[in-house]
C-alpha cells in the first residue's frame, strides 16, 4: 500500500522540481520555478481560488440536501427502504462523463431548459455547479445514511419523553452524535469536488477554470509534466490543508 | 535384426524439424508491427484500409497502441534509452513530429526504406514524419442563415455576426497563425496575431471545449460563422449538419497528421513496410471517402462525389504549411496566452 502510494508521489514530487524544454521535455534540475510560476501568476491563483469556491458550493448544497434525505432514509422503516436505496445507488451505475452529457443536453442552446425557461446555463459555472452535486450527492447522502443508522433512535425517544420537539431532539441529540460522520461526509463530497475534471470541462467549457482541467491541459497542450506535476501537488496540498483546517474547526470531543 | 541407429545428420534434421513450430512462430511474431494511434474512425479506418488490406495478406501482424496523442509521445521520450521500445509506428500532428525529430527520438526516411515517398507532395514532405493525411483550415458558416458567406478572416469583426462566431479552443494556436496570415501574409508574427484575436474575442467569441462541439452548435442557431478543417465540415454536411465551407483569401494553413519510425522499434522493417502502406493510393482515398482527409501523395487523385466535395476551387486557394521550427518553440507560449488571455480573457 504504502509502495503503490508514496512511490508514484515521490516520483511526482521529483518530476515537478525539474525543468520543462520544448524539445527535450524535461531536463533534470531541482527548481522551483513550477511552483513560483503558479503562484508568482494572478490566473493561476484565480483558477485555484474558483475550485476552492465550487467545492465549498457543492459541499454545503449537498449537506443541505443530504441530510434530510439521509436522515428519512434511516429513520423510515418502509417496505420501499431498499428500493429506496438503490434509486440512491442507481446513478453511479452511469459514468460521470455520461451524467454529464446527459446535462449537456438540458443546458444547451436550444436544449430542454432552454425551450422552457429562456435560461441558457451551459458553459457557466451554475451548470459546472449542478453537475458535480448530481454526481456528489449520492456519495454524501449514502455516507449520511450509514452514520444516522448507527445513532440509537431510543435516544430521540428518551429526548422526546422529556419533551423535546421532533427538531430539537435532532439538533440537541442526533446532530453532535452525527458530527464525525457528517464531517468525514463533508470531506469526501470536498476532494471529489476539488479533483473533478469531466464535469468543469465538458459543462463548464473553455471559458470556467478548474484545477484538474488546468493539470490535464499543461500535461496535454505541451507534455509540460514539471508543471502538470507541480500543479498536481497545489492541489493535493490545498485540500489536505483545508481539510485539516475544516476538521480542526470541529469541537474536539466531535471530532472522527 | 536390424540395428537402428542415428546420423548426426539425421538427428540435426530431427532436431530442426522438431523446433519448426518454435522457428516459425519466432518468425510470425518477427513480423509484427505496433501502431501507436488515436482510436474511433481514425483506427478503425487504418484497420480497414491499411492493416487488413495491405499488411495482413504481406505477413504482417498489425497491433494498435490505442491511446491519445500527449501520452504516446511522454512513451517515447520515455523509452528513448531502452534499446528495444514498445512502439513501431506512433502516429503524431506535424508539429510534434518535428518536436521529437529534433530530439532525435525517431529515423530519418527515404525512398530506399519507403518507396511511395517518391509520391509525398513536396510542400508536405518532412526528413522523419510521413505525412498521412492533411486538411485545410477553411471559414466555416450555416448556408441556411448566412447568405454572403465570409470571404476572409478579418470577416468574422462584422458586427452582424457579434456573438455569433464559434472556434474551438484547443485549436488556438491554429487560429493564431490564420490571424497571423491574415495580418501579415506569414504565419509566425504573433503580435499582430494576438491582437487581431483579442478583437475577435471582444465581439463575442464562442468557444467550444472539443472539435464535435460545433456542428451542433450550428444546428442549434448559437453561431453562425467559424473556422475549422475542411475535413471536419466534410463529415458533418454529410452527417446532415448545415454547414459549408470556404477558403480565406489570405490563404489557408495546412494541418498535416503523420506517423514516425521510433529509433527503438522492435520491428524497423515491418514499420517501412507499413509506413509504405498507408501512402498507396487505395489506403489514402479510403481517408478521403470517410474522413474528409486530403491524401498526402501525388498519385491518389480524388473522383466523384467525394472529388466534388474536397476538390479545390478554380483557382486554387494558397494553402500554407506551418512553419515547424518556429511553431515548436513557440506553442507552449502561445498556449498559454490562448488560455489566459482567450479562454480567460
Amino acid at each position: 500500500m504504502m509502495l503503490t502510494l508514496v512511490a508514484p508521489l515521490a516520483l511526482l514530487l521529483r518530476d515537478s522540481l525539474n525543468r520543462f524544454d520544448p524539445t527535450e521535455l524535461m531536463l533534470e534540475a531541482v527548481t522551483p520555478e513550477n511552483y513560483l510560476r503558479f503562484f508568482a501568476d494572478v490566473f493561476y491563483w484565480n483558477v485555484l481560488v474558483t475550485t476552492i469556491r465550487v467545492s465549498v458550493i457543492v459541499t454545503a448544497i449537498c449537506l443541505l440536501f443530504g441530510l434530510p434525505m439521509a436522515w428519512r432514509l434511516a429513520r423510515t422503516a418502509s417496505h420501499w427502504k431498499s428500493a429506496l436505496v438503490v434509486l440512491m445507488v442507481l446513478p453511479l451505475f452511469v459514468g460521470s462523463t455520461t451524467r454529464t452529457a446527459g446535462w449537456m443536453i438540458l443546458f444547451a442552446h436550444g436544449g430542454m431548459l432552454d425551450m422552457l425557461t429562456g435560461l441558457n446555463l451551459m458553459y457557466a459555472e451554475p451548470a459546472v455547479i449542478a453537475g458535480i452535486i448530481a454526481i456528489n450527492l449520492p456519495y454524501t447522502v449514502l455516507t449520511l445514511q450509514s452514520v444516522f443508522e448507527g445513532i440509537d433512535p431510543r435516544l430521540e425517544e428518551a429526548a422526546a419523553s422529556m419533551g423535546a420537539a421532533p427538531s430539537r431532539a435532532f439538533w440537541r441529540v442526533v446532530f453532535p452524535l452525527a458530527l464525525p460522520g457528517i464531517s468525514i461526509a463533508a470531506v469526501l463530497c470536498f476532494i471529489l469536488c476539488m479533483n473533478a475534471f469531466a464535469t468543469p470541462v465538458l459543462l463548464g467549457g473553455p471559458r470556467f477554470q478548474m484545477m484538474a482541467p488546468l493539470l490535464f491541459w499543461a500535461f496535454n497542450s505541451d507534455n509540460n509534466w514539471p508543471f502538470a506535476a507541480a500543479i498536481a501537488f497545489i492541489l493535493m496540498a490545498t485540500t489536505l490543508l483545508l481539510t485539516g483546517i475544516a476538521n480542526h474547526m470541529i469541537p474536539r470531543r466531535y471530532r472522527a | 535384426m536390424r540395428e537402428f541407429t542415428l546420423s548426426r545428420r539425421g538427428v540435426l534434421g530431427g532436431a530442426a524439424l522438431l523446433a519448426a513450430p518454435a522457428i516459425l512462430r519466432q518468425a510470425r511474431a518477427a513480423e509484427q508491427c505496433v501502431v501507436g494511434t488515436w482510436g474511433g474512425d481514425y483506427a478503425r479506418l487504418l484497420r480497414e484500409n491499411i492493416d487488413d488490406p495491405i499488411l495482413k495478406p504481406g505477413g504482417i501482424n498489425v497491433v494498435q497502441d490505442v491511446g491519445d496523442e500527449a501520452p504516446r509521445v511522454s512513451k517515447l521520450y520515455a523509452q528513448k534509452k531502452l534499446p528495444r521500445g514498445t512502439m513501431d509506428i506512433a502516429c503524431m500532428n506535424a508539429t510534434t513530429g518535428y518536436r521529437v525529430t529534433e530530439a532525435g527520438l525517431v529515423e530519418t526516411l527515404d525512398e530506399k526504406q519507403v518507396p511511395n515517398l517518391k509520391h509525398v507532395q513536396t510542400n508536405l514532405r518532412m526528413p522523419a514524419v510521413v505525412p498521412h493525411i492533411y486538411s485545410a483550415q477553411v471559414l466555416v458558416y450555416n448556408p441556411d442563415t448566412v447568405k454572403q458567406p465570409p470571404q476572409t478572416m478579418s470577416d468574422l469583426l462584422d458586427p452582424k455576426w457579434k456573438g455569433k462566431v464559434g472556434v474551438v479552443s484547443p485549436a488556438g494556436q491554429w487560429i493564431l497563425q490564420a490571424a497571423s496570415l491574415l495580418e501579415s501574409g506569414t504565419t509566425t508574427d504573433f503580435d499582430k496575431a494576438k491582437a487581431f484575436v483579442l478583437k475577435l474575442n471582444a465581439n463575442g467569441l464562442r468557444l467550444y471545449p472539443e472539435t464535435d462541439n460545433l456542428a451542433p452548435a450550428f444546428k442549434s442557431g448559437e453561431i453562425e460563422v467559424g473556422m475549422i478543417w475542411l475535413a471536419r465540415s466534410f463529415m458533418w454536411r454529410n452527417g446532415g449538419f448545415p454547414v459549408a465551407g470556404t477558403f480565406p483569401r489570405e490563404g489557408s494553413m495546412l494541418y498535416v497528421s503523420g506517423m514516425v519510425v521510433p529509433k527503438n522499434a522492435p520491428d524497423k522493417e515491418a514499420a517501412y513496410k507499413y509506413m509504405n502502406a498507408l501512402l498507396e493510393p487505395s489506403a489514402q482515398r479510403g481517408f478521403a471517402a470517410h474522413m474528409g482527409y486530403l491524401p498526402t501523395v501525388d498519385n491518389a487523385p480524388l473522383s466523384g462525389a467525394v472529388g466534388e466535395q474536397l476538390g479545390f476551387p478554380d483557382p486554387k486557394p494558397k494553402l500554407v504549411t506551418p512553419d515547424y521550427p518556429v511553431l515548436a518553440k513557440v506553442q507552449p507560449e502561445l498556449d498559454e496566452w490562448w488560455l489566459k488571455n482567450i479562454q480567460h480573457g
